[in-house]
């Protein structure tokens, strides 16, 4: 039975469809041994990782990024007190993944003592390959490495008390390669964008209590969040340029934001409400500031360009729900939303050079959007076999803008009726089916691709007995809206299967199968080399086929292998080159960019040896395999493994 | 049976029956105390001391029949004069999903992560607490998850996790980022971008903002020129957000084929409401310098310095 229970969670565990390591098979007693008062459990896994990788190694670390070197792949730690009255603490708890060089690291905390703290804390660092500034098959180009850490601290003082406080404090940091919004002449006449390195970082601090007065439960935020991006550039005289030629260009960008939050709550046997009010008071101040200094065809020129202001945009948005119990198995809940934004601020754009010595201002573009929506859902359970849920949505959006001074303000309202059902069966013994449906009427969208005329439905079928676990699902989501040069439309379909069954004690198999289908027709006018321009049709067309396939075996009472198969297929439109497909659009690049065939398939294998109760010897292989059928300059095959050893204290 | 016949002799209030075991307080009727459940569950019992609702027993501060094994499974000494029969305690196997909601509710009811959960889309559909948590086997000592939190999603959301398992895609699968980042299970409030009707279930970040705002404060603005799309309908104008075959999770292969669905003169769209506007004629689009938009126009989410995001 213990087999059968570990083989299920092991199973469980791999259909997240991770990497190949670090190994989930655990180490030790899962009980921990007890030390005093407390209770300790504590293992890791280190080793090594490979990787060869052949094709575009460029496209690889944009996808995969998995590099050679040591690693401790995962740690566990947890210390308990067995009675519930640690001095200090009662629980600390630490997991650790990828430390050591992998591109994608992080690390859990948490340390609580029963009815004093909670402190929880994450921070994650994912290092990937900026894919630059080209998109996608046709010519992408992978340049850069842009790492991003975050941590987040969060400490609740009073966790259990009727009074609680809340302290918590996040940071995130981006370094590394990234646009910098500059752009610089190339010797074939065009202007290349720049990268570079570029600084960001977000500071959120913010404070909160909670308590309770009249039965209601009142629980407020106030945090503040910093955001400052700094990234300078300097470029010096290129050879053969003019003696002292050079680019400077300083561009802080700083701000905060402070917010609110406030939210009630009450739960009574017949009725909840709960409401919630946020304000946030955004501020940036900026200033762009570009030198150049070189030769132009005129002789010596400089020229600096000063743009600087600053930025106001505050959110306001409440939301309230009264919820009605009038019996066991009815429920009546209705939701008004709120929301307001402005944007707003001033600037000015100063050029200062041979030809411009006055400044010149330049008209925030102000955007305001205010929406009010309301909703009422009603759920209704029949008898045990038998629900049901329907509800109406109404939606009305301003927009207003002004794109310049002493310009009118231009105003757009839409209005949505959304209406929502769906019911629920309980048709056997563990097999439940749920159907639902929506359908939505947007008067005035925003852009082609918002809500028009939508609707959608869908269902899905789960059946579990005993070790055997099997569903399938489909749902459509279909979207119109009819524009002066065509009708636009959308169609997505996805249709998914999978299911789990272990048939005996020693062997687990795990299949998920999924399709996704996408078409797109939409109204497009574009210049190609005439006066005229050309309205035509694009036609976007994708089906991807996703299927995953994995197996564990316990093969001994020591020995556990796993294997798995991934693999994402677009099989396109069915065309064999890139211009061989329907011509909606007579331009060559659009008709090669409107179905993009390619395959991804990742096969992967790992054995788990346990040596003693405290010791498992680990390897495992994963193969990436990249291939475009229109391009092949993106296509790759790595060969990635790793061995380890796994250790239990 | 011999361990019913065991409880019975010893009483409801069974002295505690290891030293790590609190004592407790005189019962209301019907209420055996966590002590008696010992006996016919030890593996239970033994690792309760992990589980955060062991607090309650600790803590001494809840009346006993809302500490400890009772306070979820209700009065026990029914269950085990009856020998253990099910029907006479509260099985969670058995319950209805909603009322597996009301009782989880009772005590986690009132907080701002699960303010919206009656009208969640995973309530609607019959998915209730325990279908994620396991309240004595969690995978995850934090939030008593059943499975690791992308195993657990995709145990329902197989298309989701195809999405994921596309070549750019945000890294859930290797553990840097969690489906709990952007989404609120228990429901979340309307969202402050598009219509506040879809997507259900997301998150905000900053109080209001798109979840997607918490991980890249770059695109948040305020701009002096904002690219109204961004702040009016939200990410998802451009992007898939778990997962794509296309570089940047965009939801084309090529960029200027989705600028020119939008950027093509059609008259009613747009905040002027006189067209989004087109590709000027200087654009020679058969010129392939012409066909990465975002090559010079590099601040699409909104510049301060260009209305036609150029730097």
């Amino acid at each position: 039975m213990t087999r059968i229970l570990t083989a299920l969670i092991v199973a469980a565990a791999a259909l997240a469809q991770e990497p190949v390591a670090p190994t989930p098979e655990t180490t030790g007693p899962a009980k921990g041994e007890n030390t005093g008062d407390y209770n300790v459990v504590d293992s890791f896994e280190t080793g090594y990782r490979f990787a060869t990788i052949g094709g575009s190694l460029d496209n690889y670390r944009a996808n995969v990024n998995y590099g050679n070197g040591i690693r401790l792949l995962n740690s566990f730690f947890s210390i308990n007190s067995r009675d519930g009255h640690g001095k200090l603490f009662d629980q600390i708890t630490l997991t650790t993944e990828g430390l050591g060089n992998d591109p994608y690291e992080s690390a859990n905390l948490r340390v609580q003592k029963n009815g004093l703290y909670d402190y929880n804390m994450n921070w994650r660092l994912n290092d990937y390959f900026n894919p630059g500034l080209v998109t996608g098959g046709a010519s992408g180009s992978n340049l850069l490495d842009t790492r991003y850490t975050l941590q987040n601290h969060d400490l609740t003082l009073f966790p259990q008390s009727n009074i609680k406080f809340f302290l918590g404090y996040t940071r995130s940091f981006q370094d590394g390669g990234a646009l910098l919004g500059i752009q610089a002449p190339a010797v074939s006449g065009d202007t290349i964008p720049l990268a570079g390195n570029i600084r960001r970082e977000q500071n959120d601090y913010r404070l909160g209590n909670e308590f309770t007065v009249f039965g209601i439960r009142l629980n407020w935020f106030r945090g503040w969040e910093d955001f400052k991006e700094d990234s300078p550039l300097t470029l010096a005289p290129a050879a053969g340029a003019a003696p002292g030629a050079y680019f400077n260009r300083f561009q802080p960008y700083h701000g905060t934001s402070p917010y609110w939050q406030v939210a009630l709550f009450s739960q009574k046997k017949f009725y909840a409400l709960n409401g919630r009010f946020t304000y946030t008071s955004g501020q940036r101040n900026f200033v762009v500031d570009d030198l150049a200094y070189g030769l132009n065809r005129f002789g010596i020129a400089s020229l600096e360009t000063l743009t600087q202001g600053a930025a106001d945009r505050p959110v306001a948005t409440g939301n309230f729900s009264f919820s009605l119990f009038p019996s066991e198995n009815l429920t009546i809940v209705n939701s008004t939303s709120v929301y307001n934004i402005r944007t707003m601020g001033d600037s000015s754009f100063l050029q200062i050079g041979p030809a411009f010595t006055t400044p010149s201002f330049v008209s925030y573009q102000y955007l305001g959007i205010r929406l009010v929506g309301n909703e009422t859902d009603v759920n209704y359970q029949i008898n045990h076999w038998l629900g049901f849920y329907t509800g109406y949505h109404f939606t009305d959006r301003n927009i207003s803008s002004i794109l310049a001074a002493n310009t009118p303000t231009y105003s757009q309202d839409n209005q949505l009726n959304a209406g929502d059902a769906g019911i629920r069966l309980r048709l056997a013994n563990g097999l439940t089916v749920t159907l639902d449906g929506e359908v939505g009427r947007a008067n005035h969208p925003f852009t082609p691709q918002s809500d028009g005329n939508y609707h959608t439905f869908g269902g899905q079928a789960q059946y579990r007995h005993k070790t055997l676990s099997l569903r399938l699902a489909s749902r459509a989501d279909y979207n119109f809206n009819t524009t002066s040069l065509t009708s636009y439309s959308t169609h997505t379909r996805t249709y998914s299967a999978g299911g789990s069954w272990t048939p005996r004690n020693w062997v687990s198999l795990d299949l998920s199968y999924s399709k996704l289908h996408i078409d797109s027709l939409g109204g497009i006018a574009y210049f190609a080399g005439a006066f005229s321009p050309l309205v035509q049709q694009s036609l976007f067309l994708s089906n991807l086929h996703t299927a995953t396939l994995q197996a564990r075996f316990s093969l001994t009472r020591r020995v556990d292998l796993f294997v798995g198969y991934s693999r994402v297929q677009d099989t396109g439109d069915g065309r064999s080159t890139p211009t061989d497909g329907p011509a909606y659009a007579t331009l060559p690049a659009i008709q090669a960019a409107q179905t993009f065939p390619v395959t991804y398939q990742a096969p992967s294998a790992r054995v788990s040896v346990k040596i003693n109760n405290k010791l498992r010897w680990n390897a495992g292989y994963e193969y990436y395999g990249y291939q475009d059928r229109f391009y092949n300059y993106n296509n790759y095959r790595a060969n990635t493994g790793y061995s380890s050893l796994s250790f239990s204290f | 049976m011999v361990a019913g016949g065991l409880i019975l002799a010893l009483g409801p209030e069974t002295a505690p029956l290891c030293a790590d075991t609190p004592a407790q307080p005189a019962l209301p009727r019907g209420y055996a105390g966590s002590n008696a459940c010992r006996v016919c569950h030890p593996d239970v019992w033994l690792n309760f001391y992990k589980n955060p609702h062991f607090k309650t027993l600790a803590l001494h501060k809840t009346p006993p029949e809302s500490t400890g094994c009772e306070s979820c499974h209700g009065p026990g000494l029914a269950h085990i004069s009856a020998h253990g029969d099910k029907s006479k305690i509260v099985a969670f196997s058995a319950l209805a999903p909603a009322r597996v909601l009301d009782r989880c509710l009772a005590c986690h009811g009132e907080t701002l992560p699960r303010a919206t959960i009656r009208r969640s889309v995973h309530t609607a559909n019959d998915v209730v607490c325990t279908n994620c948590h396991s309240i004595h086997k969690a995978a995850t000592p934090r939030y008593l998850l059943a499975r690791s939190q992308a195993a657990l999603c995709y145990t329902c959301h197989d298309s989701v996790r195809a999405q994921f398992d596309m070549p750019s895609h945000h890294r859930v699968n290797e553990g840097v980022v969690q489906c709990s980042d952007c989404h609120n299970p228990h429901g979340a409030f309307d969202p402050t971008w598009r219509m506040a009707a879809r997507p259900h279930m997301v998150n905000q970040a900053l109080a209001n903002e798109e979840a997607c705002i918490g991980c890249h404060p770059e695109t948040r603005g305020p701009f002096a020129f904002e690219h109204p799309p961004v702040r009016v309908e939200g990410c998802e104008t451009c992007h898939f957000p778990h997962g794509s075959t296309n570089a940047r999770l965009l939801r084309r292969p090529v960029v200027f084929t989705l600028c020119l669905e939008c950027h093509n003169g059609a008259s009613g769209f747009g905040r002027a409401g006189a067209g989004v506007p087109q590709t000027p004629l200087t654009h020679n689009l058969a010129n392939p310098r012409f066909q990465n938009c975002t090559s010079c126009h590099i601040s699409i989410h909104g510049s301060n310095a260009d209305a036609f995001f150029l730097r």
